[in-house]
């Protein structure tokens, strides 16, 4: 990248946080501080342990959730891109408009969402796309956009119907950009998740964390927010993957 | 100065061409212009163009940057429509891009997550052609223009030059009755561009294909031409016709012959004579 070997690249970074993790299991115990306030690393790894089990059992619906509402959003955010890139009509329309949506801090119409759907999985899937569709449309449009002006006169040149303009040039085109619009729509709808399950749901990380702190059982509140990072983490490499694939699939 | 002033006109140089000739040719260029509105008012990108090209001519219109040859090629390709005149092939006016041509543009305009093979074929399968008939053709192209072990390889692991063979190779690719080439080699550096100009005369001793070619280099034109047409700048219009007295096959070693030098000295003057009349007030 910017010449630093893999040992400064991997290594440093592995160091720095090891080394943050020390730091604070050493100041914790050093100055007596509460575990209600702040467990130190190992406590939280114990607590980890010990729970595993209902840590999984809550971990479930929290992934199927955000899994499936990423999967929804990435599917509609490239149809309605599609739709913007192929009818000048709809863009006028839409498209200032989504542009207004993208900045309302959506967290603030979670609410809404149980009251129209309700306190089942419906409501928190639903967030969970109209959070994370929006990064799939801007991507999804700047790479159906971005097309080689001299790629779509020789399409025009060949009589390419929009249709084979669309599937042979853009969207190979924009895959790359699509993906790097769903590498943001992972952690979104995560965020949607959580979000539906702390307002109001019976399972889930979400509600374990506030359950948790209900109880002020704060290695519990860390050790869910390890697994929601691993998962997290997770979910962010294999599309950060398939990114990749298809940068040297069909990037330039 | 001008070669024709004291001396009678060379048998190169064609006079304009006559009514009753046009009825026979292939593709006819008719009292063509082309006018943009801007909001400094009208430009004027072609003028009154009037030529004709018979079917087998390589043609070659060359002219300095900004006579609206391109212009010119895009209408005859059907990519833009004149504001005056016609243009028409066996006597139909061309209307929009037409599935006989094929077409070469000065960006080799390649889909680069495609291999070499499949941009080649791309044409033919747009057209919705029949695969079969038309890939052994694919693959005489890419072995006359050195491509073939190269056949697999994606755009970005080919150079500049060999780019551009690959979209001649895919504006062939379609056996078209007419290739449009719009400066093909000028985006490559001065080596290439002699080894193409190689590789295009003897590609076109195997293929003998009507083909307009447009570029601003005059040895490139006369050495590649049947016929070249010398274009001016505003006005836009053709101030020669000139039809190069060398057989086929074309050598390299032709471009040391005096009467190579001598034509491309005259479609210097031409291009310059317009030039330097034009701009009085030019510093």
């Amino acid at each position: 990248m910017n010449g630093a070997g893999p040992l400064q690249r991997i290594g440093l970074p592995l160091a720095f946080a090891v080394g943050t993790l020390v730091l604070w299991e050493i100041v914790v115990r050093a100055f007596g501080i509460r575990e209600v306030l702040l467990p130190t690393p190992s406590a939280i790894a114990q607590r980890l342990v010990e729970t595993f089990p209902l840590l999984m059992q809550h971990a479930w619906p929290t992934v199927w959730e955000s899994v499936a509402g990423f999967a929804i959003a990435s599917l509609l955010g490239v149809a309605l891109a599609a739709l913007l890139s192929a009818s000048g009509l709809m863009r006028s329309m839409l498209y200032p408009n989504v542009v207004l949506f993208q900045l309302i801090p959506k967290i603030a119409l979670a609410p809404l969402f149980i009251v129209w759907l309700g306190i089942g999985f419906q409501s928190r899937l639903t967030f969970s796309v109209f959070i994370s569709f929006f990064p799939v449309v801007i991507a999804a449009l700047a790479g159906l956009d971005h097309v080689d002006r001299s790629l779509l006169r020789l399409c025009r040149a060949l009589t390419a119907s929009s249709w084979q303009v669309f599937v042979s040039v853009r969207l190979p085109h924009a895959l790359p950009y699509v993906f790097s619009g769903m590498k943001i729509a992972t952690t979104f709808a995560i965020i949607g998740v959580i979000v539906g399950e702390f307002i109001t749901s019976q399972a889930g990380l979400g509600y374990l964390i506030l359950f948790a702190s209900s109880q002020a059982d704060t290695s519990l509140i860390l050790a869910a927010i390890t697994v929601l990072c691993v998962f997290g983490l997770g979910f962010y490499g294999i599309v950060a993957l398939l990114e990749r694939w298809t940068r040297h699939a069909f990037g330039a | 100065m001008d070669p024709t002033l004291n001396n009678p006109a060379p048998t190169w140089l064609l006079p304009h061409s006559t009514a009753p000739e046009r009825e026979r040719s292939y593709l006819t260029v008719q009292q063509v212009g082309k006018t943009y509105a801007t909001r400094n008012g009208d430009v004027h990108a072609v003028e009154r163009a009037d030529f004709d090209i018979d079917e087998g001519d390589f043609v070659s219109l060359v002219g300095p940057s900004g006579c609206g040859k391109s212009t010119l090629m895009s209408m005859i390709g059907g990519l833009e429509l004149p504001s005056a005149g016609r243009i028409a092939v066996d006597g139909h006016a061309v209307d929009g891009p037409r599935r006989d041509f094929g077409y070469v543009f000065q960006d080799a305009t390649l889909l680069p997550w495609k291999s070499v093979m499949d941009n080649v074929l791309f044409p033919i399968r747009t057209q919705k052609r029949v695969l079969a008939d038309h890939r052994p053709e694919a693959e005489r192209l890419l072995k006359l223009t050195g491509l073939w072990d190269f056949r697999d390889k994606r755009p970005a692991e080919l150079s500049g030059g060999m780019r551009q063979r690959v979209a001649i190779c895919r504006g062939l690719a379609n056996d078209p009755r007419l290739l449009l080439m719009d400066e093909p080699f000028s985006a490559l550096d001065a080596i290439t561009r002699d080894d193409m100009n190689l590789m295009l005369a003897q590609l076109w001793d195997q293929v003998h294909k009507t083909a307009v070619f447009i570029t601003h280099s005059i040895r490139e034109a006369v050495f590649l031409s049947d016929r070249v047409l010398v274009m001016n700048a505003r006005p836009s219009r053709i101030v020669a016709d000139i039809r190069v007295p060398f057989e086929r096959p074309r050598r390299a070693q032709m471009q040391e012959h005096p009467l190579f030098n001598e034509i491309c000295a005259f479609v210097r003057e031409k291009i310059h004579e317009g030039h330097d009349s034009r701009r009085p007030g030019n510093r």
